[in-house]
């Protein structure tokens, strides 16, 4: 065992150690550990910006002559009219042109990457038989994929009453839902046990050295 | 209280206890175990493998602290595998938090093959095999405009240089000589390189991702927009093991010697679900 001499490793082991104390309870040590993350992001964030965005893109050219930028720097600043209620109202120009443009750019990308193409992916052919890598049991996947894809869509379909049918499908949709669910939730839980793995990592290996 | 009622008033804090002890005595006293290559990782392995002498691959750095223990150890392989095929490399970061991961990823790869090196040939030199391009917001600029020119995108590099000075930014010039990106990702950019990227530009794209998000990438990987897809920790194990089974390339594996603690505390995660939904099954028939 050999104790880091590193000065930043102690604080890092010492801020998890307070931060995994929640798991017993809340207590002044989770707090105050919670506090500073929050702070040296937002710090680190409201810094990072001011130094690499707003000074170099903004400020030195709009002061070198650059005058056109006088534009983007008024709409900008019209998000700090939310502080002032008499002209409040005019935070909605910069928020109309954010939403405007990234709904403009953001619509016909959608529905090619996520409509479209996972249609096509849908689509019992050859080519997507293939893309499982499976042989001849490509066909039953796409077969099951199909199914699976219809019976769920059925199941969102509310315009009418689940009977005959669209309850039978919209029964197989939630079998396939609830098979997603498991999925996405035994991932959470790799996901999670992770995260621990490289804490454990940290403590026992960067800090107390016991694990080479 | 019968013994049924105990096993479903378990303190959560007993729980918390046995997952730490079981998660952290293999690390402790490891276990080999055999890593089985899935489909998804294998083809992105030959899609980073397969890029041509020509053209150049897209690193996007984009995980923060949080994440390191999933997607750390995949860009470590990735960088390996690059480093060791030759293959140039642009890494850019969509976000400002990951800036600094990125950076302290290539210094200590292109360290860990600089002190093998031989020659300047041998050695990963700075603008000639790797450039770092740093961080351009909002993430869309980036994505689109290096469609048409990624010197107009980044007129400088991470450490202040004019990218147009840099050996290798004189071919690369937009994704016509790029052939593959790869978004090491734990948000969801790696779709918006397939909606922006791929459907303008028809950039081949992968992806490695968290374990928690990976649910929605699969179907990409399915219907052939993705070329790849690499999942957590498991994930990187599947390419450290590829690393040496294809490239022989031996090195630590750090992602492969968490995978006995994942498989353990999975194990007792799924004996804590049985022992609760025995319990509750009992109790609900006793009423």
């Amino acid at each position: 065992m050999i104790l880091s001499h590193d000065v930043w490793t102690w604080i890092g082991a010492l801020l998890s150690l307070a931060i995994f104390s929640f798991l017993y309870k809340d207590n002044p040590f989770y707090k105050t550990a919670e506090h500073i993350f929050v702070g040296i992001t937002n710090g680190y964030a409201v810094t990072f910006y001011w130094h690499n965005i707003l000074v170099p893109v903004l400020f030195n050219p709009l002061f070198r002559g650059r005058l056109i930028l006088i534009i983007p720097l008024i709409i900008g600043a019209l998000y700090f009219t939310r502080f002032i209620p008499k002209v409040s109202w005019m935070v909605r120009i910069p928020i109309g042109i954010t939403i405007g443009y990234y709904t403009g750019v953001s619509i016909p990308a959608n529905i090619e990457a996520n409509i479209v193409k996972q249609v096509q992916g849908t689509i019992l052919s050859p080519a997507n038989f293939r893309a499982w890598h499976a042989g001849s049991w490509g066909i039953l996947w796409s077969v099951l994929l199909f199914i699976g894809v219809l019976c769920v869509v059925s199941y969102f379909y509310f315009s009418r009453e689940h009977k005959g049918l669209l309850k039978l499908t919209s029964r197989i949709g939630i079998v396939f839902i609830m098979i997603g669910f498991g999925a996405a939730f035994g991932y959470t839980v790799m996901g999670r046990i992770s995260l621990l793995i490289g804490r454990l990592n940290f403590l026992f290996g960067n800090w107390l050295g016991i694990i080479k | 209280m019968t013994f049924i009622e105990r096993l479903t008033a378990i303190d959560r804090r007993i729980i918390y206890l046995i997952i730490a002890l079981v998660t952290l005595l293999p690390m402790l006293f490891p276990i080999a175990q055999k890593v089985r290559v899935m489909s998804p990782v294998d083809k992105c392995f030959n899609a980073v493998d397969t890029i041509h002498a020509d053209k150049a691959l897209i690193i996007d750095f984009d995980y923060t602290p949080q994440d390191m223990p999933e997607l750390e150890p995949m860009a470590f392989a990735m960088l390996r595998h690059t480093f060791t095929r030759r293959i140039k490399i642009l890494v850019l970061c969509l976000y400002v938090q990951p800036l600094g991961l990125a950076q302290s990823a290539l210094d200590q790869i292109s360290a860990e093959f600089n002190a093998r090196a031989q020659s300047n040939a041998d050695s990963i030199i700075y603008g000639r095999d790797y450039v770092f391009l740093g961080w351009q917001p909002p993430p869309l600029v980036p994505i689109i405009g290096m469609g048409e020119s990624i010197i107009r995108v980044y007129p400088r590099d991470y450490y202040g240089n004019q990218t147009d000075t840099l050996p290798l930014m004189k071919r690369i010039k937009n994704y016509g000589n790029v052939e593959l990106l790869v978004s090491l990702s734990s948000s969801s950019i790696p779709g918006s390189w397939l909606q922006y990227a791929q459907n303008r530009f028809g950039l081949k794209v992968s992806a490695g991702v968290t374990s928690v998000s990976a649910g929605d990438f699969y179907p990409f990987l399915q219907s052939g927009q993705f070329s790849g897809l690499v999942v957590g920790m498991k994930g990187a194990a599947e390419y450290e093991e590829l690393l040496t089974r294809k490239l022989n390339f031996h090195t630590r594996r750090k992602a492969g010697e968490s995978l006995s603690s994942i498989t353990f505390a999975h194990l007792a995660i799924i004996l804590f679900i049985i022992i609760g939904n025995i319990g509750f099954f009992m109790k609900r028939r006793k009423k």
